[in-house]
């Protein structure tokens, strides 16, 4: 399979004060990649105190490295003090926690708060609709990022985070995104093995992220409209993605990096059978996805959360001498296993990206997450409208799904899509 | 993942083997599910010994019964879903403790009834024998490693690798439902492949024995070993990481014995 040119720069709308940045020569800004002044330690805050910022946190000082928690931000006190206390009250934590209350920030600018809290790195894991202005600002100032997927639920999302990296790279900076697969040895060991010809040239694939419900925090009398969708992002497109981009991108991801390209179009379809209560807002329980790459390989992807029925979270693909699970094995006319070490992905990628800093050579995912994002975005397109939706369409799309203010007060819920009704934007 | 293979011929029983216990079915009380317990003649068997590399040490076997195949999801489920207990009632507080709600996917969608349970760890596996003895009054727990390799060589040289399919699943993408290959010679079903199973090793430390589903035919055999490590939990993005549960371990599940 040929590589795809790389997405051409025709889909940024808006010369963002950001790119002046640019003119700047590249090496000159390599020092603002290096930490404080005098100290090795990386100074790390977290942005988005949830359980997966404060697990982000703590695989960060499980790396062994030298790094510091410093800084905490949080929409919410409680979800900050929460972080706070199991961060600061854990003995194996203690010597790489430097938090005080002062460098404890909430509210909906808590993570410029944060940005400028003397912090070398940041680690983003707010919910995903946030994530493309809080990188543009960590990117603006600076900072090297840990970001959690997804890392949009729009377009316009998608393209300020690909001019983030571009940003990043111009700076020296690092920006490695959650998809921890990614740094999963086996999985690396296995994707060499496929874009080495393994499998010979790849025909088709699948993928799936078939499985249950999940967490829903319910909504108190005192809630605005705002706290209410905000404590229970998942199920709003404006927050989530849905969770076609929320979950699923995981497995894209990994097509995406066996395949080495993005898909050219998609056609799915999708909808909201049994998970129809208004306490699960307006997002999808499923949706099934028939995305073409290029030379016509089509990929099926499949993503569902309904209690009952059978699960699945896997890839696959198929090329002309066999097939592969993407994950630990070849079969066909060659037939291996993967046998070595597998540390922690999700430790592995944060040693991956501060050790990346360190030695003065970056990692910079930003585009292939963003490409991924989009991946699920165009499919999430195509089952909200019931159209045919191409790449080109996708990255493109005015579609903003951010609220116009970001305050405490009323939010109306947006109509569930309905396909052939819904329109493209 | 460090697979031991020892290359010690491993014999079976080499003196007249002791009476068989005779095989029955158990029911899980409270409950229509049955699993059946074959019984095992008593004998020896000569395993690698822990305390001194290379050298040999003969294990007495006394007679026992073990499960005639994996637990399955229809059996573990009992357990983890409290399906003995009727709706509305509430165990006493001195019963063994359930499994926490897993994460995620438990089963992988490889398939649920009839098919071996999965992700288990040892932990849960020695919780559930105990849960399984207070249920019935008969005392059930898992095998030592050399009770284990005994009741899976049932007195016979392993499989040649051209005959292996027929007694054990390797080099699948999933689990498959127990009991469809050619049993041992005791009868005793997918003791090879399928799903790892739980054992005390020698030296008291748990160890999966047998090989599973996933793996190639040339590391399935009864002296495969398999110790767990991080990568065994490395996608549970619980932390503290699930005591119950292995995230990463789909190749990991057990059977039961009883010793007479």
């Amino acid at each position: 399979m040929q590589k795809k040119d790389s997405i051409s720069r025709r889909g940024f709308l808006k010369g963002s004060a950001a790119s002046a940045v640019l003119l700047t020569t590249g090496a000159a800004k390599i020092a603002q990649g290096a930490w404080a002044a005098g100290s090795d330690v990386m100074r790390i805050g977290v942005i988005g105190c949830g359980g997966r910022g404060t697990g982000a946190a703590i695989n960060c000082i499980e790396t062994g490295l030298p790094v510091k928690i410093v800084a905490l931000g949080d929409l919410f006190q409680d979800r900050l003090d929460s972080c706070f206390k199991r961060l600061t009250e854990d003995e194996k934590l203690k010597n790489n926690v430097d938090i005080s209350r002062e460098r404890c920030f909430t509210g909906f600018d808590n993570y410029l708060k944060v940005i400028n809290a003397g912090v070398d790195m940041v680690i983003l894991a707010s919910p995903p609709g946030f994530r493309p202005s809080h990188l543009k600002a960590a990117v603006e100032a600076g900072k090297h990022v840990f970001m959690e997927k997804p890392v949009a639920v729009d377009a316009p999302g998608v393209r300020t985070v690909l001019e983030c990296g571009e940003i990043a790279a111009q700076k020296g900076l690092g920006i490695v995104a959650g998809t921890q697969r990614r740094h999963q040895l086996s999985y690396i060991e296995t994707i060499k093995r496929i874009h080495e010809g393994a499998i010979g040239d790849i025909v088709s694939g699948t993928c799936y992220w078939n499985q249950g419900g999940l967490w829903n925090h319910g909504r108190k009398p005192e809630w605005t409209d705002m706290e209410w969708q905000c404590r229970n992002w998942l199920y709003f497109t404006w927050l989530s993605g849905d969770h076609i981009v929320e979950q699923h991108v995981h497995n894209l991801d990994v097509i995406n990096w066996a395949l080495q390209a993005h898909p050219v179009k998609c056609v799915g379809m999708g909808g909201r059978q049994v998970r129809t209560d208004p306490a699960y807002g307006h997002i999808y329980d499923h949706f099934c996805i028939d995305y073409e790459y290029p030379n016509g390989v089509h990929v099926m992807s499949m993503c569902r959360q309904i209690d009952g029925c059978a699960n699945n979270v896997s890839e696959r693909v198929i090329g002309t001498k066999g097939w592969s699970n993407c994950a630990n094995m070849i079969r066909g006319e060659i037939e291996w296993k993967y046998e070595g070490a597998n540390p922690s992905p999700y430790v592995q990628e944060n040693k991956d990206l501060i050790e990346s800093i360190r030695s003065g050579k970056p990692l910079n995912e930003a585009k292939q997450i963003a490409e991924s994002c989009l991946t699920a975005i165009m499919g999430r397109m195509s089952a909200y409208t019931g159209q045919e939706i191409t790449w080109e369409q996708a990255l493109n799309s005015k579609e903003d799904l951010m609220p116009p203010k970001l305050e405490f007060g009323p939010l109306p819920v947006a109509p569930v899509a309905m396909p052939g009704k819904t329109p493209f934007i | 993942m460090v697979i031991m293979m020892c290359l010690i011929k491993a014999e079976g029983a080499n003196k007249q083997p002791e009476e068989r216990p005779i095989s029955y079915t158990e029911r899980i009380p409270g409950t229509l599910v049955k699993f059946e317990m074959v019984g095992v003649p008593g004998g020896e068997i000569l395993m690698p010994d822990p305390a001194k590399k290379g050298a040999t040490k003969r294990i007495k076997i006394k007679p026992f019964w073990i499960g005639k195949t994996e637990v399955t999801w229809d059996e573990y489920d009992v357990f983890v879903f409290k399906l003995d207990v009727p709706e509305g009632t509430s165990e006493n507080k001195d019963a063994v403790s359930r499994p926490s709600k897993p994460y995620g996917t438990v089963d992988r969608g490889f398939g649920h009834k009839g098919y071996p349970a999965i992700n288990v760890s040892y932990f849960g596996a020695e919780q559930y024998c105990k849960w399984l003895s207070a249920k019935t009054g008969r005392k059930y727990r898992l095998p030592t490693e050399a009770e284990w390799e005994y009741a899976c060589r049932a007195g016979m040289p392993p499989p040649e690798k051209d005959k292996l399919a027929e007694f054990a699943w390797f080099w699948q993408e999933k689990t498959q439902p127990v009991g469809k290959k050619s049993p041992n010679a005791w009868g005793i079903y997918d003791m090879l492949g399928n799903v790892a199973e739980w054992c005390t090793d020698l030296s008291g430390k748990p160890v999966l024995c047998g090989g599973a589903f996933d793996d190639m035919a040339k590391t399935i055999s009864p002296t495969a070993r398999k110790y767990q490590d991080e990568s065994w939990q490395a996608n549970d993005p619980q932390s503290p990481k699930s005591k119950w549960w292995l995230s990463d371990a789909p190749f990991a599940g057990f059977r039961v014995i009883r010793v007479k």
